[in-house]
């Protein structure tokens, strides 16, 4: 589905231009300096040649297939030129320009048109007032903001659906602090065909995609939205960051069920139901999209801690046990073998019930025996491990000891710091661990893990 | 006797709810009082009518009363307050956990079904959870657990409550505003829940103009 998109092999940027203060510059530029691989053609009948591309004066006037045509020009000229595009058999044309629905009646008029124009035609729309998409393992960039202000992500996977074009591209540059990689991104805009529901299905069929970010203002079809979520939920995780909290309208009042429908506790129950994770802001929707990609889902409440440093993992028993301000774990209990074994490999005056805090003296080696310990032990069903670089025995060899017990059971690492933590954050991102640089966002991972497992239970899915 | 708005009277709200199969209170419509009664006191006495809404609010609505004499004397003040009137008489209801269920109309999802911890207090605590119908038997579950009052499913003070039953009754709900298509929105409140039984002590229900 949508193959065009994530497998491009021609992209043609309308409106191309010398002119850097021109979005079809910084398109054209984005499209060529990721290095795309497919063919680029530049169209504007101005010019004859665009950073050493020849430039077409018309999109008829390329003699291949189009899969992906960029509209940078004004939003009637944009219209106009659909035909083109639609002659030309161009499979998807994304159109930048604002001025379309978010623009009151008239603007709504001029998008009716679009969708009147490519009815009925094999040429499928993105946008219009979209700054583009971004599918790294294709190098496809079609963003409209030049390489000098934000970083864009590399390959990974999470895949990124936002309604919002400038709030998708702030939180595309923060996930590059760290390394965090995507699988693609799409700023669907005012939606006058593709719309959410359509790229979760494509993202949920596409192989590099482990887990599915999604921001919404709102939703364009409300079945179609709930029963995509339902149905891909159950194959890969969803997270959903959705704004616009209105109050229930005041025409149901005399009705008490009416009176207390907002759209936001709709909304709530809605992805409830679908299973899918509520984010509150674009910090939260790419940490639990992060933690869904990487960590198994959490089946059970035992959790054990692991740590060097006491008041880290007094602060994580204190979130991850509330039910006031958190998701109302368990701390896990080990039984006497298990505490015997992990006494052996501390000293004395280290604690080994949970959490365990290895103190000062806790090193790399010391956390091998005792994630060897607790991740077979089966009073355990997820681990919490603080790994702090700012004593001695740890550096960022802890990262590979970490992998390796990763993937047995659900697990989490917290990071504090700055000086050598942020580097010890970046190696666990490449080695897709998840890990985060805060107890509260280290313990919110923990319940995005639970959130899925709890789902996948009431399924009754293994 | 459905007025302009769609809104039917509590009494073929609840006749429409027993006939698929809910548990409402035994009671007659009357625009005289009868010289005997076979319902079981204590009773309410309550106005029947699809213009009043909130009939508490209105002095529509007399519980607990014990015997004949007191139904004569409740009976002969309400006819004064509402001339013209038919009236409601039912069973009282047993001690139980009450709750509120409704559906209502989303304009984005449709058709959804709330359930909240209840009764008269519904609004001041929101303690309510939606869903879109339909629903099954998991999504029931899940909603009577994100409210605070699933403690009476384990027990609480004294009050354990069946919560199957609760279960059951949100999926037959569902399973009637997707059979009959014409409920528009309802208000089930209070639903009371005991050990055996879920009782819709109140129903408002509207239905879709045509």
């Amino acid at each position: 589905m949508l193959e065009f998109l994530f497998n491009a092999k021609s992209v043609a940027v309308i409106g191309a231009s010398h002119d850097p203060t021109k979005i079809g510059h910084a398109v054209l530029e984005n499209v060529l300096g990721t290095g795309f691989r497919g063919k680029i053609y530049p169209i504007n009948p101005a010019n004859a040649e665009i950073m050493g591309l020849r430039c077409y004066s018309r999109i008829m006037d390329v003699e291949d297939s189009i899969d992906i045509a960029v509209i940078a020009l004004p939003a009637k000229r944009s219209v106009e030129i659909l035909d083109e595009c639609v002659a030309a058999g161009v499979k998807c044309a994304i159109i930048v320009a604002g001025g379309f629905s978010e623009l009151g009646d008239d603007g709504k008029a001029l998008q009716n048109r679009i969708s009147e124009k490519i009815k009925g035609t094999r040429t499928r729309i993105i946008g219009p007032n979209t700054v583009g998409v971004l599918f790294p393992y294709s190098n496809l960039n079609t963003a409209l903001t030049p390489k000098e202000r934000i970083y864009y992500p590399g390959r990974g996977e999470i895949a990124f659906i936002s309604q919002s074009g400038a709030l998708g591209l702030l939180t595309m540059d923060s996930i590059t602090e760290y390394g965090l990689g995507i699988s693609g991104f799409v700023n669907i805009g005012n939606r006058a065909d593709i719309d959410e529901s359509d790229l979760m299905q494509a993202f949920s069929e596409d192989s590099h995609t482990k887990s599915i970010m999604i921001y919404l203002e709102s939703i364009s079809d409300g079945s179609k939205f709930y029963e995509t979520l339902k149905r891909v939920n159950l194959k890969k995780p969803v997270v959903v960051l959705k704004t616009g909290k209105s109050e229930a309208s005041s025409k149901a009042a005399s009705f008490h069920t009416g009176a207390l429908a907002s759209d936001d506790r709709v909304m709530d129950g809605i992805l409830k139901q679908a299973g899918a994770l509520r984010a509150l802001d674009e910090v939260e929707l790419i940490d639990y999209g992060k933690v869904l990609a990487y960590g198994k889902p959490l089946r059970g409440k035992r959790i054990a801690i692991i740590t060097t440093a006491g008041g880290a993992g007094v602060v994580t028993t204190d979130l991850l046990t509330s039910n006031e301000y958190g998701p109302a774990l368990d701390l896990a209990q080990f039984n006497e073998i298990e505490i015997a074994e992990m006494k052996k490999a501390t000293l004395p005056f280290a604690s080994v019930a949970n959490p365990v805090d290895l103190t000062a003296d806790g090193g790399n080696e010391t956390y091998d025996i005792i994630l060897d310990v607790i991740s077979r032990s089966e009073n355990v069903d997820g681990i919490i491990a603080y790994a702090l670089p700012q004593t001695p025995k740890i550096d960022t060899g802890i990262v590979d000891i970490l992998g390796r017990y990763a993937k047995n059971k659900p697990m989490v690492i917290g990071v504090i710091g700055n000086r050598l933590a942020k580097d010890v954050l970046r190696a666990l991102e490449k080695e897709k661990i998840p890990a985060y640089p805060s107890i509260s966002r280290t313990v919110k991972a923990m319940k995005g893990l639970h959130n899925y497992g709890t789902f996948l239970d009431r399924r009754e899915i293994s | 006797m459905i007025s302009d708005s769609g809104i039917i009277s509590e009494y073929e709200a609840k006749q429409l709810l027993a006939s698929k199969g809910i548990t409402v209170p035994e009671g007659i419509v009357v625009d005289c009082l009868p010289q005997t009664l076979s319902l079981q006191f204590p009773v309410v006495l309550k106005v029947s009518s699809s213009t009043i809404l909130h009939k508490s609010d209105a002095g529509g609505v007399r519980l607990n009363i014990r015997n004949m004499d007191e139904l004569r004397e409740e009976f002969s003040v309400m006819q004064t307050k509402f001339p013209h009137s038919s009236f409601l008489i039912e069973s009282m209801a047993g001690r139980g956990a009450e709750f509120i269920i409704g559906v209502t109309i989303d304009p984005v999802f449709g058709h959804t079904i709330m359930i909240g911890s209840g009764g008269i207090y519904t609004e001041l605590y929101s303690d309510v959870t939606f869903r879109k119908i339909p629903i099954d038997k998991t999504d029931a579950a899940d909603m009577i657990s994100s409210i605070k009052s699933k403690v009476f499913c384990q027990g609480f003070r004294g009050m354990r409550i069946d919560c199957r039953t609760l279960e059951k009754l949100l999926v037959r709900l569902s399973d009637i505003v997707m059979e009959l298509g014409t409920i528009e929105t309802m208000d089930l409140n209070p639903v009371i829940v005991d050990r055996e039984k879920a009782t819709v002590v109140d129903a408002k229900i509207k239905l879709k103009l045509r």
